[in-house]
């Protein structure tokens, strides 16, 4: 049953990529990341009103933690682009391949508090069976 | 080739963003973490529409134009993240991160021929083959996982004794 939500997650992630790229059919870039997180936005305020009934209030987080909204810009700004161009499929595989080396980077250099683990030779075949499917979805 | 580089920096952003919801939720809890996150980007691209000069497409009219399908990537985004919580919190993070990969990459090769007409047997051996990938590093880390656990209960036990 887990697993279904898990597969279920996977595909709504999906769709929100392929909605949001549809949404450049209409709207510039800045256009549906506006759209994009004001709807959210507006869902969570009232899921967290309703549920803990208290003032709103983003105290007690380091600084740098309120950048994320210019992370959350570029990177709805730049799934949108590339979909548009490239399709859902091939954007989805690279973003993949870009999360699996910056991921081996933080886990190297223990950057954000992470625990360091270093990179090992052994992991170089997972990494080009993952990049051999990248060049076929995107050739294909 | 941008469109490709773009894609990949793309990831790269997505984990660096991970890290920072991570500590965002630690501070300040799973939804207000993401609020933040939310509310922030809405102002920040909000004020680049009008920067950008194009602040006639929030015109009422043109909002209406657009079919009301589309404007639901943000609600797919929110109910992704709540079946993800539900399925990490029974399972391990090798099924999770395999399993959401598969989900991902199946509904984009049935939306690519929605939108696109785009379908191709080579798509999908490539999705096979990026989650044979993924698959055999998740099984490495978690082995590794395991033999520093090992190995630290065992220095435990030799101090003790």
């Amino acid at each position: 049953m887990y697993f279904l939500f898990l597969i279920l997650s996977g595909i709504f992630q999906g769709l929100m990529v392929s909605l949001n790229g549809q949404l450049g059919n209409y709207y510039s870039l800045f256009g549906i990341c506006f759209f994009v997180h004001a709807i959210a936005a507006v869902l969570l305020v009232l899921y967290v009103k309703g549920k803990e009934k208290k003032p709103l209030s983003f105290r007690g987080a380091p600084p740098y933690v309120f950048l994320v909204g210019f992370m959350g810009v570029a990177m709805v700004a730049s799934s949108s682009w590339c979909t548009l161009r490239i399709g859902a499929t091939a954007m989805l595989s690279l973003s993949v391949i870009g999360q699996m080396i910056s991921s081996a980077l933080v886990d190297h250099y223990g950057w954000f508090g992470a625990e360091k683990k270093p990179f090992r030779l052994k992991q170089l075949p997972c990494y080009a069976l993952v990049m051999a499917g990248i060049f076929l979805v995107v050739q294909g | 080739m941008v469109f490709y580089i773009t894609a990949v920096a793309n990831g790269f952003l997505n984990t660096i963003n991970k890290m920072v919801n991570v500590k965002a939720g630690e501070c300040l809890g799973t939804a207000r973490g993401a609020l933040v996150n939310y509310i922030e980007a809405s102002v920040i691209a909000f004020c680049l529409i009008f920067i950008t000069g194009n602040g006639a497409e929030l015109d009422f009219s043109h909002i209406r134009e657009v079919p009301l399908l589309f404007y639901m990537g943000s609600v797919c985004g929110l109910v992704a993240m709540i079946f993800l919580i539900i399925g990490t919190s029974h399972s391990g993070a090798m099924t999770s991160t395999v399993l959401v990969l598969m989900g991902q990459l199946g509904i984009a090769i049935v939306l690519d021929y929605v939108f696109f007409g785009e379908f191709s047997f080579a798509k999908i051996a490539g999705i096979f083959l990026i989650l044979a990938g993924i698959a055999w590093k998740e099984r490495q880390s978690g082995a590794e996982r395991q033999e520093r656990i090992r190995s630290a209960l065992s220095e435990e036990t030799e101090g003790k004794t």
